[in-house]
């Protein structure tokens, strides 16, 4: 609740400090415009064309159902990503053993393709949901497992004798030792698995589904139709955007206050 | 005499194949002050963690008959994502008592150690080196513990802050007879605080010297504890744990004040010895 109210009121201050971001982003948008000048529209369209495009999808009632299904997929191979990295990287880090026997397979995990896990996915789970939420969640867990393993293993061991010797019960100790900072570690992993759960469940749709937003892009292609894939990139890059600066930095400053104040 | 309630009986300890403590023989009652003192590197801090079971005992025999002690380390070990009444209310926390009445005892014994309301509310590497170390000693006050064991608490302190410090450990350690096992290399403040004083020798780490007070910490003005320390340090068992050369100031009979010389080439221009000294202060 305290963590609502204080993203709430931190909202238009950061909202204001956006403009930097915005005026890069216009930045890109011209030098789009300008390699359309080059090209012409049908290799790059113009931006004005695509975000055009984009609200004719979005007013013909198509974007937002694809848009959903690929946001369900995503997200919940990310959730489960979440939530099995995080709690095996920290089990794995509180164990000397355990972390030297997870690091080469999750090295193993990091270097496989997602295109690989894709392929093996169609064969396992057909043309169901199971395909892309596998390989996102797959290609989501070992970075999230190495930021949980390596913050769990960088606590100063002084204040882990501190603990112990102030008789802390194991509930504090995962509360008020271990969390705080393997929170520095493990949401940085966070923003980067998202990033990549965008990214792998667009192509996993692209090749398995017959919905989401990648099956959108590959009816597209086949039209030769450039400005609609450049409006599904867009919509796909604009939540990914807004997601991540509207919703996760705000609670990221909020949680590591301590530190930005020093 | 009360009966003794942490007694060490022959531990010894080793790194490895490194011995760093051998022999040691020690017993603890309650409300006893008891400083251990010797140069460093000889084991002083892992026999306090072995006392603060941090270590396990690999030789000999360690009873621990209190029943809530707390230690205070040589470096503050706070916790950074807390703030400072937080860090003080943390073993607190532990032992279960409500948030409301842990914070008002964070707030009463890190006045008593000299910590505003502000202080109290900022994080604590806002803090200076001194503030953080008053909060690490509320912390482990605020338990009210039967046992301190403290390891150099006080050595990032200028003189006055140590003073006041010293005065708070003395007032609580008298008003709840708190038994406390400090470490220092500053045999002053051992003598100043301590009843019995033990002198470590490295190599293993041993006891090689045990040095009694008889009169009361509250009582002992500093020409006392300075004379005391400098006949502590006469002492040829002392001297030589420490690597201080066998000869010590006592055999120069007639001893000038170490800060005459200077002072008098400043205050009396007309000494004759004062042109080549002044050579000296003149960068």
């Amino acid at each position: 609740m305290n963590l609502l109210r204080a993203w709430l009121k931190g909202l238009p201050a950061y909202l204001w400090s956006g403009w930097g971001a915005i005026s890069s982003l216009l930045l890109l948008m011209a030098g789009w415009e300008s390699l359309n000048g080059l090209y012409g529209d049908l290799i790059l369209p113009t931006p004005g064309s695509t975000f055009a495009t984009l609200y004719q999808l979005i007013e013909a009632g198509s974007a937002w159902p694809e848009l959903a299904v690929t946001a369900r997929r995503a997200l919940s191979g990310l959730a489960l990503a979440i939530a099995a990295g995080s709690v095996l990287g920290m089990t794995a880090g509180v164990s000397m053993t355990a972390a030297m026997m997870s690091r080469p397979l999750v090295t193993v995990l990091l270097g496989t393709p997602p295109i690989a896990w894709l392929v093996l996915a169609m064969l396992w789970f057909g043309s169901s949901d199971g395909t892309p939420v596998f390989t996102v969640f797959i290609a989501c867990f070992p970075v999230i497992f190495m930021g949980a393993l390596q913050g769990t293993r960088t606590l100063d061991h002084q204040l882990k004798d501190m603990a112990s010797v102030f008789r802390l019960p194991a509930h504090m100790k995962l509360f008020d030792l271990y969390l705080p900072h393997v929170f520095s570690y493990l949401f940085p992993a966070w923003i980067t698995a998202l990033g990549t759960s965008w990214k792998v469940v667009v192509m996993a749709e692209l090749l398995a589904s017959s919905d989401g937003v990648g099956a959108a892009l590959a009816v597209s292609r086949s039209h030769l139709d450039t400005s609609t894939t450049l409006a599904w990139i867009c919509a796909v890059v604009g939540i990914l955007l807004a997601v991540e600066y509207l919703l996760l930095e705000p609670i990221k400053r909020e949680v590591e206050r301590w530190r930005q104040l020093g | 005499m009360n009966q003794a309630l942490l007694n060490l009986h022959d531990v010894g300890h080793a790194y490895g194949l490194k011995s760093v403590l051998d022999g040691i023989d020690l017993s603890l009652e309650a409300g006893q002050v008891l400083a251990l003192v010797g140069p460093s590197g000889c084991g002083k801090t892992t026999l306090l963690h072995l006392c603060a079971g941090l270590l396990n005992c690999q030789s000999g025999r360690l009873d621990n008959h209190f029943v809530r002690p707390a230690v205070m380390f040589q470096q503050p070990r706070l916790l950074p994502w807390k703030t400072t009444r937080d860090n003080i209310a943390l073993g607190l926390k532990a032992a279960g008592i409500p948030r409301r009445e842990r914070l008002a005892n964070a707030e009463r014994i890190g006045a008593a150690v000299g910590l505003d309301r502000l202080a109290l509310a900022q994080f604590p590497h806002l803090l200076s080196g001194g503030m953080q170390s008053r909060a690490a000693l509320a912390r482990a006050l605020v338990l009210e513990p039967d046992l301190l064991l403290m390891d150099e608490p006080f050595s990032a302190l200028d003189i006055g802050l140590k003073a006041q410090l010293h005065r708070l450990l003395l007032d609580e350690q008298a008003a709840r007879s708190l038994a406390v096992l400090m470490i220092t290399h500053d045999l002053m403040e051992a003598v100043r605080l301590a009843d019995t004083v033990l002198v470590m020798a490295a190599e293993p780490g041993r006891i090689v010297h045990r040095f009694d007070l008889n009169i009361p910490a509250r009582q002992r003005d500093d020409a006392l504890v300075h004379q005391t320390t400098a006949e502590l340090l006469q002492n040829a068992t002392v001297r030589a744990s420490f690597g201080l050369s066998a000869a010590g100031a006592g055999d120069c009979p007639h001893r000038p004040s170490m800060l005459s010389p200077g002072m008098a080439s400043f205050g009396a221009p007309a000494n004759q010895a004062a042109p080549a000294q002044r050579k000296g202060f003149g960068c």
